[in-house]
């Protein structure tokens, strides 16, 4: 009855209705020109003209540390005072800053991984630091640059667009290998491995005793492209991934080993799982970043003698490396009082003392060599053993790719790794067809 | 006797569909250690009621729950009164185009929403209402489910009650307000609570239209618990469980008007 | 109050014709069009403006259905049209099947009702992202409560979310190919929606039943009708706008399931494109890559295919629903 009563009403009206269709249209077409034309306009509004907005992802502790230190620059700053707003985590931010670069309205500064600033740079919104830097009133000096590590300020500079710096360091910390004391303590190891060699052996070693798993898995770019790193190989030359690199199927190859003989496991995406694990001495290692030591000794109950850190095993000790961690800073391109409040801001956030402090309330590195005799961090380092590990990681950690496109990569890199997880392809294969993957999706993006 | 089976097998179901609470709620009283740990205990060894001031205290929810129930609140007015008008007029009224109309209403609800977010984030911007309670509500006071659903409750009416109504020389409007409504009130708390549950549980638009710590909603604010090295999932799970309750109460009380059937008194007199 | 209305009546009184009322049509759906007008209409068009254009973030070369073609030729695009396939499949019938049986039982019942109904109800007002941490945790391979359970009756234990592999292939014991059928990740997805969901479609069953006299259900009795032949042919003919109803949306809905698959997998790559859907690969490709051409490509093509369906749906099935 109701379609009946839906096609007697149709046909009658149809003379009618090409009218309302036609001028709905119109209405629609001209509405749609008005809105897109409007987004042709230039520069960029900031979304807030008393304050320098800063969106950030911290959460509860290190949020409140952030705002102490932002509320001391305020006091001390003429300028915009500096506004933290929370903003989500990461994909949240890159969704959020994607959206407002749209609008035309954006925030004075915003933290962003390389990938990420890779993509909004295209834009035209995001300012490059090299003219703040060098500037001979506000920049740093050469003493300054020197002091920083150079991993850290390299990782920042866009090969791909003229080598500037785009960004700028926030919250850096390095791969580390986590381990627990008593699963090595139960299996008759001493000490945790230096290379790789030794991993495999100590983690059969571990099965065979203790019944364990040797190590719980995060499936995660950034800890492969770590991984590839202490192996002596390279991720990327220029636009052309070396996924088939000796060291890279080395990678993958030594997963599909620790698959077959059941020393590793995969963790649900998305949680930290395998830091559970580690806590309740399920598994003897994990693959993570120095940045969570301070919850991992939360979470054992402070008990320094349970566990430790280390570098992550090499091949050649000789010559190690790890990949770097965490998110920059950016400043967008808005009204030059809100660039400057932000690069003032930044100043004051990476000098030495307040580094330190940053440092060691976050869990964070500094990113000075300077920090090294700052007696803070001293009596921090004195205080248990394994404080030192990550700092003196840093030194040999390298960036990872910032090319645009790098994303997708990602996504690519972790589908490989799953692959070798699950046992559904060999280590070699998922490495040679992550390769062919990789470097047509990098085509795309050019 | 095939009663007592029923009940049986309700509350079989209803165990099933209840444990994850349950785990929410006693996982709200446990330490940290205790609730990553897993396998097959439900109760905490020690119930750490420390973990509610902990958990409300980490971020300012009084003025999240204000924020929330403002807006929701506003949606479920509008939305009710929008789709009692809108509804109506498409199942009652005779005009042109009325037909291609409801069919482009509902061709609204086939878009993913995801699609539409940065336009609608664009228009926002235009519209100066960046961090705004006007962001927060208008986009969401009419939608195409709840004409939908008010239009086929009205189509549910008989003609006969509007046909007397005007007999009495009783126009359109006074009879949607004074007859037509009360008609179908079930239908209108069901499209008013589905409102108030949609906007209430809404997590990707606020996140994106808000950054203000004072414009912030519950949702965004238990997001506070996922931390940059680890969740604090007691917390989380404590913050969630007490989220909850507000739509659980509004339902409780609700569900009964959801039921009853007026009809039947009406078509006799 | 009564006589505000009246003169209000008077005033959009125009005669008697076929199209009488469109004055006073306009005045009540003036305010719902306003809104849809700008906030789903409006972004529509504009992001069918955005597909034809390639490149990323908004700042490519007109090329006009080249996105299209490309979605078309891409393996990845297919996969997940695939998986959205499996789960609507998977999910809408089993739902509605049993939203129906609760319901019933619902209906029934006179004691306890409100205390049941909440109960049922609770999984659809809980926010999905809260729901999909219990279940993930209860999906844990190493710590949740279904491997532990079955672990204790002597069963293998399970990867769940993270297994890529087909649920044909792991239960014959791979006689069947992995990659043939939905996999077990998504499974527990659609095993998780059918629990979130149901109390949704409970509610509106509910409403369905509830608007059905209850003297024709009496006379039958009377009558000497057993239950299950009141069932069939009183029960059921009448309840069935209620199920066009749902089926509709619920497939609506069913083609659009993001919060799910989000929560509970962070995305597909995880599971090897095997709980990508058509929404998921959209979400990666527009806010992930970047290629908003590409994404709002395969959301129009997505919103097409909803409309079709619910168009065919229309047809096929209006047919056979009665009206009171």
């Amino acid at each position: 009855m109701e379609t009946e009563n839906f096609m007697q009403n149709f046909i009658p009206i149809k003379q009618f209705h090409s009218v309302h269709v036609l001028m709905s249209g119109l209405f629609m077409l001209i509405c749609s020109a008005v809105t897109v034309g409007c987004g042709a306009s230039d520069g960029f509004r900031p979304i807030d003209d008393s304050s320098a907005v800063f969106w950030d992802r911290q959460t509860v502790e290190s949020a409140n540390l952030l705002r102490e230190i932002s509320d001391e620059f305020n006091a001390i700053y003429t300028g915009l005072p500096i506004k933290v707003e929370r903003s989500g985590n990461y994909t949240e931010i890159f969704r959020k800053v994607s959206a407002s670069i749209r609008a035309r309205s954006l925030p004075a500064m915003a933290v962003a991984y390389e990938s990420m600033t890779s993509e909004y740079i295209p834009t035209g919104a995001v300012v490059p630091l090299d003219a703040f830097i060098y500037h001979p009133e506000l920049g740093l000096s050469q003493d300054d640059l020197d002091d920083i590590f150079p991993a850290v300020l390299q990782t920042n500079r866009f090969d791909e667009f003229e080598g500037k710096m785009y960004s700028f360091p926030f919250a850096k910390s390095v791969l580390m290998l986590y381990f627990n004391r008593r699963v090595l303590d139960d299996a008759d190891i001493v000490a945790p491995p230096k290379t790789w060699d030794e991993f495999l052996r100590q983690s059969r070693q571990i099965k065979q005793q203790t019944g364990k798993y040797a190590l719980a898995m995060n499936v995660d770019c950034s800890t492969i492209d770590g991984l590839i790193f202490s192996m002596g190989g390279e991720v990327i030359a220029g636009r052309e991934t070396l996924f088939d690199s000796p060291a890279s199927i080395g990678v993958f190859e030594l997963i599909e080993t620790m698959v077959k003989e059941e020393l590793v496991y995969q963790i649900t995406p998305g949680t930290y799982d395998d830091e559970v694990a580690l806590v309740n001495d399920q598994v003897a290692f994990t693959l993570r970043s120095s940045s969570g030591l301070s919850n991992v000794m939360l979470a054992m109950d402070n008990d320094k003698s349970r566990w430790g850190l280390a570098h992550i095993p090499q091949v050649n000790i000789d010559s190690p490396a790890t990949v770097l961690y965490g998110p920059n800073v950016i400043i967008f391109n808005t009204t030059h009082e809100q660039q400057e409040a932000a690069w003032e801001f930044i100043k004051y956030f990476t000098d030495t003392d307040v580094g330190v402090r940053w440092a060691l309330g976050t869990g964070y590195l500094p990113i000075r060599k300077s920090a090294i005799s700052h007696p803070d961090l001293q009596a921090h380092w004195a205080d248990w053993e394994y404080n030192r590990a990550a700092y003196d990681s840093l030194v040999f950690a390298k960036p990872e790719p910032n090319v645009a496109g790098w994303q997708q990569v990602r996504s690519l890199v972790e589908n490989a790794q799953t692959e070798v997880l699950t046992g559904m392809k060999s280590g070699r294969q998922a490495a040679i067809d992550l390769k062919q993957s990789a470097d047509r999706a990098l085509a795309q993006h050019r | 006797m095939r009663k007592l089976l029923v009940y049986i097998l309700l509350s079989f179901g209803a165990v099933i569909t209840m444990w994850p609470f349950l785990w929410m709620l006693t996982t709200s009283f446990k330490t940290l250690p205790e609730a990553t740990h897993g396998g097959l205990t439900l109760l905490p060894s020690e119930w750490q009621w420390s973990n509610i001031r902990n958990t409300f205290e980490a971020a300012p929810f009084g003025r999240y729950f204000f924020n929330s129930f403002l807006v929701a609140g506003s949606v479920t007015c509008a939305v009710i009164i929008t789709s009692l008008m809108a509804g109506y007029a498409f199942a009652r009224l005779y005009f042109r185009g009325r037909e291609i109309l409801f069919i482009l209403v509902l061709t609204t609800m086939m878009v993913p929403f995801e699609v539409i977010l940065i336009p609608n984030f664009v228009l926002i911007g235009k519209l100066g209402w960046y961090n705004t309670y006007a962001a927060l509500i208008v986009p969401w006071c009419a939608n195409a489910f709840s004409i939908f659903l008010m239009r086929q409750a009205f189509l549910n009416v008989p003609q006969d009650y509007y046909d007397a109504a005007k007999v009495d020389g009783c126009g359109h409007l006074r009879y949607l307000v004074k007859i037509g409504a009360p008609l179908v009130k079930p239908m209108v708390v069901t499209i008013g609570l589905f409102a108030f549950l949609g906007s209430y549980n809404a997590l990707l638009w606020p996140l994106i239209v808000t950054t203000d710590e004072a414009m912030r909603v519950v949702q965004v604010g238990i997001m506070a618990f996922y931390g940059d090295a680890g969740t604090r999932v007691n917390l989380l799970m404590c913050a969630s469980t007490v989220v909850i309750l507000p739509t659980v109460i509004i339902y409780f009380l609700a569900q009964r008007y959801l039921v009853e059937s007026p009809l039947g008194a009406g078509i006799k007199g | 109050m009564d006589t505000l209305l009246a003169k209000l009546d008077d005033l959009f009184d125009s005669g008697a014709n076929r199209f009488r009322d469109a004055p006073i049509a306009f005045f009540l759906l003036l305010p719902s069009l306003t809104i849809l007008f700008m906030f789903a209409f409006l972004p529509m068009m504009y992001a069918f403006y955005m597909s034809l254009f390639g490149g990323k973030q908004g700042m490519g070369d007109f090329v006009g259905l080249g996105n299209y073609t490309d979605a078309f030729s891409s393996s990845a695009f297919w996969n997940s049209v695939l998986v959205t396939i499996y789960y609507v499949v998977g999910t809408v019938p089993i739902t509605l099947l049993i939203s129906f049986i609760v319901a019933y039982a619902l209906y029934r019942i006179a004691f306890a009702r409100g205390f049941f109904r909440t109960l049922y109800f609770l999984p659809y007002i809980t926010s999905t992202v809260a729901a999909a941490m219990v279940w993930r945790v209860f999906y844990n391979t190493q710590t949740g409560y279904i491997n532990a359970v079955l672990d204790k009756l002597g069963l293998p234990a399970q990867q769940w979310l993270l297994e890529p592999r087909g649920v044909l292939h792991l239960i014959t014991a791979g006689w069947i190919p992995h990659d043939i059928g939905p996999s077990l990740a998504l499974c527990c997805i659609m095993l998780f929606d059918i629990w979130q969901g149901s109390g949704f479609m409970i509610v509106i069953f509910l409403a369905g039943l509830s608007a059905i006299p209850r003297e024709l259900e009496e006379v039958a009795r009377i009558d000497g009708a057993r239950s299950h032949q009141v069932l069939r042919h009183i029960t059921l003919p009448l309840l069935s706008p209620t199920l066009f109803f749902l089926a509709i949306i619920g497939t609506i809905r069913a083609f659009q399931s993001f919060n799910s698959f989000y929560a509970l997998t962070q995305g597909g790559g995880r599971t090897l494109g095997t709980t990508e859907n058509l929404i998921l690969h959209i979400y990666a490709n527009f806010y992930e890559y970047g290629f908003w051409g590409y994404g709002t490509a395969v959301a129009t093509l997505l919103s097409l295919a909803i409309m079709l369906l619910t168009l065919i749906q229309w047809r096929l099935i209006g047919r056979r629903v009665h009206y009171g």
